[in-house]
């Protein structure tokens, strides 16, 4: 075990900001903390992060908060992983809630609940919905913080709705409804379609949508704390299977690999009735459809079902006490029910905790745009996203051979067969002895 | 006979332009028009600077600009002041061991600098320069390839000239300046190009390297355009890749003629 003490930065105690902080603190001096985002500078985010540093500050003269904003996930976690590794790592990073069991097994985090000791930290530990907590909690301790987080539903264009002769205030509630409704929706000139019924992003985060088909056949993709994957399950098969039944019977979902970054805009253009997307894109086309649009929660099958997404607050080992300290007041600072609320409101993200959705401005908001509580409605029936030791590696076994169903050239029994004997592979390392 | 095969060659020189020019007349289309105009060709569609305005105003590009091309100046400048006298030193001086050392400089070229992310890292800790320009500079100030491409070149200039050189009274930092370096100026550019462009596209090392707009150069402020959640604009994204990638692409193409021009000039003397 690697502790790195950063005293360089902790004791800085800044004439300035001691002149403004009460007398109590001023004789501990600041405590300074940096934290990573996965966001790139100057987005729309980072502008909303600022205001919450800048407003926490003002709060707690005591502590000096750093916000840096490090691009995509995948980039932010390799910039902590390499500024860790150095010993200038950052004391907090958001990153993917499916990292934890990397981050742990290469021991660069701490679980909170270490840090979490009095009664009013250990309740606001309890606080966040289960669905959430779920892929930071690993060999019972509390590794991630439920914060930008994000779930799959399903947006229709009511306009073209009406226009098929459907009802423009229900979306499908079914595999069945989900393929017959779409497959009117299509539009052709000549032999080129040019208005699909439904796109669900292939790339990017295949492994993501694909499991929510598997929930709703009442399959899971992993378990056993990470240990095993059930990638041939029946489930995982007929889920898989009405993926390409979308592309082939009901012929309502354009061949081969649709584009994640895409799926919106096509939507927004409408070229496509449907899409199956995060609703961490719900302020996007909210801002941008010149239609009505509704949001569903994804079909059930044998149930409903959809993963969670999004990324979670992880504690680094390089924080000193003090800075711990600091990151939990900030965190609880952060989580709290009118924060969380705002930050839905703004972004699009759901907010982690039910007694956000309480507060008086979120139920006004609700009110306005009841498609925004479609996500939270959904939660109950959400299932931790795929995450297992070595993730990134599992994932892309399963990406790969998913992909080559969507594309044809395998069928969905063998493909998802080489998918999991590859994450047993994979996963061999970590099996108890 | 030999005609057909002069016309294949052009079909495929023309083929391959084709293929290349396709993706910049993609991005000048839809960079010049709105939105919905992106997947959709009509030639009476309403040309547009909006997609500029918004991909200027969306991050502190001004700031950026001047970060890259800091960047690129620096390691520029002292990649060429490393860079000749070490090529001389490989190519004209005897000394023991000069091919072992020679070996081990051209192993270089086999490691990809992305496994060198850690421990690059460490180093700018140490130093306590990270979140600096210069740190994004100081990994590849020493070019393997450059002192590759610049002894090869000095390996090609005449003894003779080196020899009258020295039989005027030249001191050996005067023959290098007076003899060589006139001479493999067709290289410098070449490798100038080279060395420019892809410090300018680098995208990896300074994201992880730097922490603040006042270091960050363009390639890290454009991913800003890449966050993928919220869905993809073409539009403002080909805007802001024509804009920084302009100043490049403009010199590439005014330094193309300099280029064949020195190439001349060096096989005339």
């Amino acid at each position: 075990m690697r502790q790195i003490a950063t005293t360089r930065r902790t004791l800085l105690g800044s004439a300035a900001a001691t002149l403004a902080a009460p007398a109590v603190v001023s004789a501990q001096g600041v405590t300074e903390i940096e934290f990573y985002f996965p966001v790139a500078v100057g987005g729309p985010i980072t502008k909303i992060i600022d205001g919450y540093c800048a407003d926490f500050m003002k709060e707690n003269a005591d502590i000096k908060v750093k916000p840096v904003y490090a691009g995509s996930y995948v980039d932010t976690l390799t910039k902590a992983v390499t500024a860790t590794k150095a010993g200038q790592g950052p004391q907090m990073s958001l990153v993917l809630a499916v990292d934890a069991y990397s981050l742990v097994d290469d021991e660069m985090i701490v679980p909170f609940d270490t840090i979490a000791t009095s009664d009013a930290d250990k309740a606001w530990l309890k606080a966040f919905y289960p669905a959430f907590l779920a892929n930071g909690t690993i060999d019972g301790h509390v590794w991630g913080i439920p914060f930008q987080r994000s779930t799959i539903v399903a947006y229709w264009n009511k306009e073209i709705f009406k226009e098929i002769g459907l009802d423009p205030e229900k979306g499908p509630s079914t595999w069945e409804e989900t393929g017959e409704w779409t497959a009117k929706a299509i539009k052709r000139e000549g032999d080129r379609v040019t208005r699909w019924g439904i796109e669900i992003p292939g790339d990017g985060f295949t492994y993501w949508l694909y499991q929510g088909m598997v929930a709703q056949a009442g399959g899971e993709l992993a378990g056993d704390n990470g240990r095993k994957t059930f990638f041939n399950s029946d489930a995982a098969v007929e889920g898989l299977q009405f993926w390409v039944d979308l592309m082939n019977k009901y012929k309502s979902h354009p061949t081969g690999i649709s584009a994640w970054g895409t799926g919106p805009r096509d939507f927004l253009e409408g070229k496509t009735a449907m899409i199956w997307h995060t609703t961490g894109n719900l302020t996007n086309i909210k801002n941008n459809a010149k239609f009505p649009f509704g949001v569903a929660m994804l079909p059930a099958h044998k149930r409903r079902g959809s993963p969670t997404g999004g990324g979670n607050f992880h504690l680094f080992k390089g924080a000193n006490a003090a800075q711990r300290a600091a990151c939990l007041r900030l965190l609880r600072w952060l989580t709290s029910p009118e924060k969380a609320a705002d930050w839905s409101m703004a972004t699009g993200y759901v907010a982690p905790r039910p007694d956000a959705w309480e507060t008086p401005a979120m139920k006004a908001y609700v009110a306005g745009f009841p498609q925004a509580a479609v996500a939270r409605d959904q939660l109950p029936f959400a299932v931790a996203e795929l995450s297992t030791h070595d993730n990134q590696r599992v994932a892309q076994a399963l990406t790969d051979e998913l992909q080559a169903v969507l594309t044809g050239t395998k069928q969905p029994k063998a493909a998802l067969d080489a998918a999991q004997e590859k994450a047993t592979r994979l996963l061999r390392p970590f099996q108890k002895a | 006979m030999k005609v057909s095969t002069r016309f294949l060659e052009i079909i495929g020189a023309w083929m391959l332009a084709i293929i290349w020019v396709l993706p910049l007349l993609y991005a000048l289309w839809t960079a010049f028009h709105p939105g919905e105009f992106a997947t959709r060709f009509s030639l009476t569609a309403p040309l547009t600077l909006e997609n500029f305005r918004n991909a200027w105003a969306a991050a502190p590009f001004a700031r950026y600009f001047l970060n890259t091309t800091i960047l690129v100046t620096l390691i520029l400048v002292a990649q060429f002041i490393v860079c000749t006298p070490a090529a001389f030193a490989f190519a004209r001086m005897e000394f023991a061991g000069r091919n072992v050392v020679f070996a081990i400089m051209l192993m270089q070229l086999m490691i990809m600098p992305d496994v060198l992310l850690v421990g690059n890292y460490r180093s700018m800790a140490k130093l306590g320069l990270v979140d600096t320009i210069l740190a994004i500079a100081l990994p590849y100030l020493g070019s393997a390839f450059g002192i590759f491409l610049l002894r090869q070149t000095f390996l090609t200039v005449p003894q003779q000239l080196d020899d009258a050189a020295r039989l005027e009274g030249c001191t050996l930092l005067g023959r290098l300046w007076r003899v060589y370096v006139p001479l493999a100026r067709p290289t410098y550019i070449a490798y100038g190009l080279v060395s420019v462009s892809y410090h300018w596209n680098n995208f990896l090392w300074p994201l992880v390297i730097t922490n603040s707009v006042n270091t960050r150069p363009l390639t890290v402020g454009l991913s800003i355009f890449a966050s993928t959640d919220q869905g993809i604009d073409w539009s403002i994204i080909t805007a802001a890749t024509l804009m920084t990638s302009a100043p490049l692409l403009v010199a590439f193409l005014l330094f193309q003629r300099q280029f064949v021009q020195s190439f001349m000039r060096a096989g005339i003397r």
